[in-house]
Order: structure tokens, then sequence, then C-alpha cells
């Protein structure tokens, strides 16, 4: 009686040690991988496409991607001069812009290949994750940043060809920041979303 | 005290539970004001040396009409009529064939080992790969991904400043460095050789059908990434010249 109770106990401890360790992910890159698979997997599933990509996979980068960290990044210092609703506002027309010119990148033909390298640490809790992606005959190298944040990775910058996005978008918003404020940003991004919406989307893969 | 069995396996359990949480206190995670002020530095906006501003926004809207309006239509003909493996192993034909920039370039920068490497993957190409059109070095990690060389990039190793950001017709973004770099780069070029010329027959017209074909090969490639460009940016000049400016401090640093 006394080892089985020993057993139980232990087994006890040991699946508790176990959900704590599950509860704090250490590796980005099955995250990465997975999110990466998703989208792959809808442009190129072969099947026809009802809907948009960028309705499509927008789930997939809105779970994936830290749109607050990203537009709050890429406002820079000024940020903290917009009020709570300008804040929520610019977050979520650029949480749009990002994810309709990301979709509008997927073209018919043939699959890009993704080669993973190994993950690169820049502190306890963010990753740079370092891909080659081989597509039309050329190799583009393409990193990700990703965060750890309430227990979830999450992607809070690209770097396509040594271009960060955050850092092009900053360098963007500053002089509008400058010029105009909070109010300028999101005129001109309201402006562009319009111009967004107007251009032809281009044709799923088949 | 005598220490039962259930309280051992108990006291063992917590310690293994603990372990975690210690560590996690140790390296507490920045509270997001200190993330975002660490932040700031890193995407700290660093002004380009511009002096040249109004001129250069000039030649971007002449570049643009021209892009819209001349390399387009010719772009999307020769799409029509060039099958995509043709245009493939053209480009892969090309890019070979400007060996002697990258090599000289590694050279010039003391990346002996680049150059050799850069050196097998020309021949690996060349001799396995029908004279460059099939990218054979693809399947041979050590040489796969050999990051690119220029004179431009070899000014920069050198400590050379990038001077004024300068916006060319036709050819585009670039800095006075990168300018020289390209004249350079133009002499490396063994398609300004004449080599053609020693063979038996030569005439003038086929140097320039070589070079013509070279730059609309390289157009369907070039317009994919002006429109994609062009359709994220919220002020497109600011934003080409943010990622020309990161794309060659990049390409010095690898």
């Amino acid at each position: 009686m006394r080892s089985v109770r020993l057993f139980l106990s232990f087994i006890a401890s040991l699946t508790a040690f176990a959900a704590i360790a599950a509860t704090q992910p250490s590796d980005p890159l099955p995250v990465l991988r997975g999110a990466v698979d998703e989208v792959l997997g809808i442009v190129y599933s072969g099947k026809a496409q009802t809907q948009p990509f960028s309705v499509l996979v927008r789930p997939i980068l809105e779970k994936n991607f830290s749109f607050d960290l990203i537009t709050r990044r890429a406002v820079g210092p000024g940020w903290r001069q917009f009020t709570p609703e300008q804040q929520k506002k610019t977050t979520a027309l650029f949480t749009e812009l990002v994810i309709r010119t990301y979709a509008d990148r997927f073209e018919a033909g043939a699959q890009p290949g993704i080669t993973y390298a190994t993950p690169v640490e820049l502190a306890p809790n963010k990753r740079e994750l370092p891909t080659t992606i081989d597509y039309a005959g050329k190799k583009y190298s393409v990193s990700y940043r990703m965060e750890l944040a309430a227990d979830q990775w999450r992607v809070s910058d690209v770097i396509i060809e040594g271009v960060s996005m955050i850092k092009n978008y900053r360098d963007q918003f500053d002089p509008m920041f400058q010029r105009g404020g909070a109010a300028e940003i999101i005129r001109i991004l309201e402006e562009k979303l319009v111009q967004v919406a107007a251009t032809p989307v281009p044709a799923p893969a088949k | 005290m005598r220490i039962r069995p259930f309280q051992l396996c108990l006291w063992l359990g917590l310690a293994l539970m603990a372990a975690p949480l210690a560590r996690a206190q140790q390296n507490p995670p920045p509270d997001p004001a200190t993330r975002e002020a660490v932040d700031d530095d890193e995407y700290a906006v660093v002004k380009v040396y511009d002096p040249l501003e109004p001129f250069n926004r000039a030649m971007f809207k002449f570049n643009n009409g021209l892009y819209d309006y001349v390399f387009r239509p010719v772009s999307t003909g020769y799409v029509k009529v060039t099958p995509v493996k043709v245009r493939d192993g053209l480009g892969n034909f090309f890019s070979n064939l400007v060996f002697p920039i990258r090599f000289v370039s590694d050279v010039l920068q003391g990346k002996f080992k680049r150059a050799g490497l850069e050196t097998k993957k020309f021949y690996v190409n060349t001799v396995a790969g029908l004279g460059g059109f099939i990218r054979i070095s693809d399947g041979v990690p050590s040489i796969a991904n050999i990051p690119g060389e220029d004179l431009g990039q070899t000014f920069g190793v050198w400590g050379i400043h990038k001077g004024p950001y300068l916006v060319l017709p036709v050819l585009g973004p670039g800095t006075a460095r990168d300018t020289v770099g390209l004249v350079g780069d133009y002499f490396l070029n063994p398609m300004h050789w004449n080599q053609l010329q020693n063979v038996n027959g030569y005439q003038w017209w086929w140097d320039t059908t070589v070079q013509t074909t070279d730059a609309v090969n390289s157009l369907p490639g070039r317009l994919k990434l002006y429109d994609e460009q062009k359709k994220a940016a919220l002020d497109p000049y600011v934003a080409v010249r943010s990622a020309y400016v990161q794309y060659r401090d990049a390409a010095v640093k690898r």
C-alpha cells in the first residue's frame, strides 16, 4: 500500500512539473513553421478560392503576428502622444494594410521552397529565425523576429534581405508625425487603404 | 522528525515545480515601457544624407513613368512569349556570367575562402549546368547560398562613407559610393569585354542583343519588386530610400 501511494504521488508531481514546463514554450520555430505551412496550404491548395487571400489568411496572421507591438514600434516614440482611441484606430488600419499587402504578394505559379536555419537568441524572450525562400528561380533571405509574451511566441518583425518592415514604416511615419501628429498618420493610412482596395487582387494559385 | 515517502515525493514535486518558476523570476520579461524604450533605439530613424532630394524626387517620378509606360509593356510582352524555364535559365546564365564582379570583390575584401567557393560555384554551374543555364550549385550545400558581392559593398567594407543618396535615371536608387562601384562593376562584367568580336562573322548588334536580353530578362522580377514596394508604401520615395539604405548596409555586413 505504501509503495502504491509512493508511486502515485511521484507520478502526480511529475505531471505537475510537465504541466508547468508545457506553459513555458522555449522554441518558436514550430510556431513559425506551423503558421507558414497554414498560409501556404491555403494559397497553394489547388482548390478554387472564392474569397481573396487577405480574408483567408487573416485569422492565421492575427493569431501569429503581434500587430499591437508592430504598430507601436513602427510609429515610434510619438506613439505616447496618441490618445487611446487614436492608438486603437492606427493599430486597426495598419494591421489591415500589412495583411492586405502581405496576402497580395502571393500569385499563381510554383509554391516557394522554404529552408529554416537555426534560430538565434537575441534575448531570453526574443529570437531571430532566419529562412531562405526559393521562389521563381531566385533566393531571398527572410528573417522573422519572434517574441514571447503571455506564453505565446508571435512574430514582431519581418526582415527581408536586411530590410526591416518596422524600420521601413518608422522611416515613413516619422515625417508624417512631425508634420501633423497622429491625425496625419491616420489620414494617410485611411487614404492608402482606399487605394489598396481599388487595385486589382492577383488571381489565386491554381 | 521522520519523513514519510509520501512527504518526500511531495517535496520533490514542489522542488521540481519551483525550479522553472525561480528561473522565470531571475529573467523576468521586461515591462512594455522598458521594451519599447529598448526597441526605440533599435528602430530609431537614421537620417539619410539626401541633399539632392528635390532632384532625386524628380528622378523617382521620372523612373515611375518609365516603369509604367515603357518597361511594363515590354515586360508583359516578354513574359507572354518566353516560357518561365527559359527566363529562369537566362537569369541563371547572366548571374553566372558576372562571376568576376563577385570574385574580385571577395578578394579585395580579403574574403579568400568565399572567393574560392565562388570559383567552385562558377565551375560547377558552367561545366555541369550547361554554361550556367542550370543552377546545379543549389544541390551542393557548401556553395548553394554564397552572399553576393560587388564593388560598392567592397568600398563599404573598406570604411568609405556611402555619401549622398542618389536616384539615377533608369538605374534607380543608389548612393555616391555605390554609383562609383557600379562603374567598376561595369568593367568587371564580361559582357563589356568585347569578347564576341573575336568570333568569326561578328556583327555589331551581337553585343547589343546580349545586353538587351539581360536587361529585358530581369524586368519581370524588378517590376514585381517595384509593384510590391509601391503597394505597401505610404510614402513611396521614403520607403524605397529606407529599403535601399537598409539593404546595402546589410549587404556590407554579410
